[in-house]
């Protein structure tokens, strides 16, 4: 019997963690995904999950627990949030090149300087080009989603990524939103168990990563750009059977939001969505035609959904909550890759960033209403007075 | 989608076969410049040059109660000449054998 | 969460012709004639047997051996970064422990052995090694000490001794003995304060037959366990390679290196030479050494005197071991 509970977005991950009987779990404590490990100690403590819940001396040292962990044959859990997440930076890479698929729980929090617990997605944002899968969670059922899905993608021998499952800080992690818990059979039928290629195991002795040379090193690459390829494929497939088992209508990588005849729209990922959807509500209930367009995978970028979604519109607002320093146009990320998504279209709708919620900051209707008024003064003028608005800290337009 | 040129494979993930009584694909016989020869009229078996020998070159053949140097591997550092405690073992020039030096097929 | 998962005893040996046949570090790496680590990774393989998984932090013994596409082990091996040996070895052991209970694995927990050089163990490894001490997982750590970051071209680590020549210490007229610092006491480090280890030991490539007991003893116990493992680098030292079992020799007659094993609190010392031959005559072999002035290699005469009237510093109180 699938039971509702009002569930944060630490405690829906413990639950999604604890479903999937992971096997390996290595903490450390920073501010805000802690939450996440002390439900997961609670739960191993009582006998409630059978699992190894090794203390961590760092994060650098819990990715690389559980890197050792998942090489030799276990489902293994880790997770950071801020800084925890960069000073990890070193790891990421072998584990995605090694292929072991592990799942790391990243609850934004802005890197410093100074210390700001506010959630940033530039944490797991700074390491989207390692070869990890990467997506952001809008609501706790998000994150409960996100975690099985993910470990049954990345676990799949065409795709064997390891996987951020991202969700932002406080607004997420620590408010309660309603979570459906299904039953174990129904998780047990979507996530078979953890099998990895070539575990470490004295049975069938391997070598794990001599040194190379440089020119097989373009052949390392290829391989976890192939992955990346087939990825998009094993995510329908896994997303059509969650939908199919639990009940669901989740679409694999954009859903959206009130957009059969927008004419300007909201690009959006994470928490201040779920702004955004009322404020389109009340900008539709005045007349105006916006819609909003929501991610859910950053990695692997759905490119040819993005062109196809966002082409029906005059113009987009790109809302983004990570930095992007000195780079091209001065723009977060995400337009930078909306826009490359766009490139080959024939028309292409005007774009700007909307730098919103940075530093842990309440994304309000009033800022949302004031990017709406932005796109429908760039469609009556045919062009953008700017590219970039650093939303609430522009002079008077 | 992309083709990996003939000879230029790499495992998925870099992980390899473990070999598993040596590794021909380095072979390090042709680095010495010198060989070691054994005496066997004066070797008393004490095994120094099998314990010692860092590439494992020297194997104790059973049968014939004889230590046996394993040309393709040995590097000539000459621990084992050293270490040997009835010189049995002597350093000869590489280049004064008939096979000497091996040469790799493909070098690096 | 201490099940006992192993009944695993590898005996002791008495003689050098008792030395396990089977190799496990098979013929076949790239690292230099003589050299030391390799000798000693050969013996610690006999030691160990085929039920057993290797980790090799980036090092000599990493891209020397695993150079290119190809490996010596015979055994389960993974390549680690040269920070976290000791981390990647806890995860191992804690799958195995999670595995064998949920009955997905069969057997026993596999030796989980770290081989990591100085720098791995007692600079940038030192946080990931003190941590597996910490949290009592069964594997062993072993030290191999070639005094330097031989891999990257000798450059000064924690163990090079005071007055080695390293290219990040070279001497010169501002700094005439090379290296000013003294090294770290890396065994000391681990006795020192990690309540859940329960054998720590000095070995040294000179005496084969007692590297391997120790080796084996270290596996035996369950729980963490050390090893500080001499491994005299011709290369970096700059001494003739035939000669690196010599050398090694020589630290333990001259007081450089010593040997003993610690166990719940008891020392007990191996080779303790009733004389000690004078540091001068390990210097001089040694081309690492040669800009030394006599006022320096008095000092480094001084140090080792300290060093050996006491190997291994007794602790002032008892170390609460956990039940």
């Amino acid at each position: 019997m699938a039971r509702e509970m009002m569930l944060s977005g630490c405690a829906a991950a413990a639950q999604a963690a604890k479903m999937a009987q992971v096997e390996v779990i290595c903490s450390y404590p920073i501010r805000p995904y802690t939450a996440i490990m002390m439900e997961l100690a609670k739960m191993v403590a009582n006998g409630e999950l059978d699992a190894e819940f090794v203390h961590g001396e760092g994060e650098h040292a819990q990715l690389s627990v559980v890197l050792g962990a998942a090489a030799a044959g276990a489902r293994a859990l880790t997770g950071s949030s801020g800084v925890g997440v960069t000073y990890a930076f070193e790891t990421y890479s072998p584990i995605a090149g090694g292929r072991i698929p592990l799942q790391m729980m990243i609850a934004d929090r802005a890197l410093d300087p100074p210390g700001d617990f506010g959630s940033e997605h530039t944490d797991a944002m700074s390491c989207r080009d390692q070869g990890w899968l990467m997506g952001w969670a809008e609501s706790p059922q998000e994150v409960f989603d996100n975690c099985l899905i993910n470990y049954r993608v990345g676990e799949d021998h065409r795709v064997l990524l390891p996987q951020f499952v991202c969700q932002d800080g406080y607004f997420v992690s620590h408010i309660p939103g309603k979570v459906v818990l299904p039953e174990q059979s129904q998780v047990d039928e979507f996530l078979p168990p953890y099998a990895l290629p070539h575990p470490l195991d004295p049975k069938r002795p391997v070598s794990h990563g001599p040194q190379i040379r440089p020119d097989q090193g373009t052949i390392m690459d290829l391989q976890r750009a192939q992955a990346m390829l087939d990825a998009p494929a094993v995510i329908r497939e896994a997303i059509d059977d969650y939908n199919r088992i639990f009940g669901r209508n989740i679409s694999p990588f954009l859903e959206e939001y009130m957009t059969e005849d927008a004419e300007i729209a909201f690009f959006i990922m994470g928490a201040h969505t779920m702004t955004a959807r009322h404020a389109v509500n009340h900008l539709r209930s005045q007349g105006v035609k916006i819609g909003l367009v929501k991610l859910r995978f950053v990695r692997p970028w759905p490119t040819e959904d993005v062109a196809a979604a966002l082409s029906k519109f005059k113009a987009v607002g790109v809302v983004e909550t990570s930095t992007s320093y000195g780079s091209a146009m001065h723009g977060g990320n995400l337009l930078h890759e909306v826009r490359a998504s766009l490139y080959e279209l024939p028309q292409r709708p005007l774009t700007t960033s909307f730098m919103a919620g940075l530093g842990g900051e309440m994304v309000g209707l009033k800022d949302f209403y004031y990017m709406a008024d932005i796109l429908s003064k760039a469609v009556k003028e045919g062009k953008t007075r700017k590219t970039v608005y650093w939303v609430g800290f522009e002079a008077e337009d | 989608m992309f083709i990996i040129p003939k000879g230029k494979e790499v495992p998925l993930g870099c992980v390899t076969p473990a070999p598993v009584s040596e590794q021909p694909m380095m072979i390090t016989g042709n680095w010495r410049e010198y060989r070691p020869v054994l005496e066997p009229e004066k070797c008393d078996l004490c095994m120094n040059c099998v314990v010692f020998c860092p590439d494992a070159c020297f194997q104790l053949d059973e049968a014939e109660e004889k230590v046996v140097l394993n040309e393709k591997y040995c590097k000539g550092c000459n621990i084992c000449i050293n270490e040997c405690a009835t010189d049995a073992l002597t350093m000869a020039y590489e280049l004064d054998f008939d096979d000497g030096v091996v040469r790799l097929e493909k070098p690096f | 969460m201490t099940v006992a998962v192993r009944t695993q005893t590898l005996p002791p040996i008495k003689l050098i012709r008792n030395v396990p046949k089977e190799e496990y570090y098979v013929p076949g790496h790239r690292t230099c004639a003589g050299c030391g680590p390799a000798l000693q990774y050969k013996l610690v393989a006999k030691a160990a047997g085929p039920n057993t998984i290797f980790l090799g932090p980036t090092g000599c013994m990493y891209v020397a051996n695993a150079s290119y596409l190809c490996t010596p082990y015979a055994v389960p091996w993974m390549h680690t970064q040269i920070t976290n040996g000791g981390a990647v070895a806890s995860g191992i052991e804690a799958a195995y422990r999670v595995l064998l209970r949920k009955g997905k694995r069969e057997g026993e927990l596999p030796n989980i052995i770290v081989m990591a050089g100085d720098g791995g163990t007692a600079d940038i490894g030192l946080q990931a090694m003190s941590a597996m001490m910490y949290r009592g997982h069964d594997a062993l750590f072993i030290c191999y000490d070639n005094e330097a970051y031989a891999n990257t071209g000798i450059q000064t680590s924690p163990t090079t001794p005071y007055g080695a020549n390293t290219t990040f210490t070279p001497p010169g007229s501002a700094i005439p003995e090379g290296k000013t610092l003294f090294p770290k006491d890396v065994p000391q480090l681990v006795i020192g304060g990690h309540p859940a280890v329960k054998y720590v030991a000095t070995a040294s490539i000179a005496y084969p037959v007692d590297l391997i007991n120790k080796v084996r003893k270290a596996l035996n116990v369950q729980g963490p366990t050390f090893l500080h493992i001499h491994s005299p680098c011709p290369k970096g030292w700059k001494f003739d390679e035939a000669k690196t079992v010599e050398i090694a020799r020589l630290a333990i007659e001259t007081g450089m290196w010593n040997m003993y094993e610690w166990e719940n609190g008891e020392y007990r010392y191996q080779f303790k030479p009733k004389k000690y031959k004078p540091v001068r005559e390990y210097v001089k072999l040694q081309g690492r050494f040669a800009h030394l002035s006599e006022a320096h290699i008095a000092k480094l005469q001084a140090f080792v005197d300290a060093k050996v009237r006491a190997p291994g510093i007794p602790v002032a109180t008892p170390v609460p071991t956990p039940q």
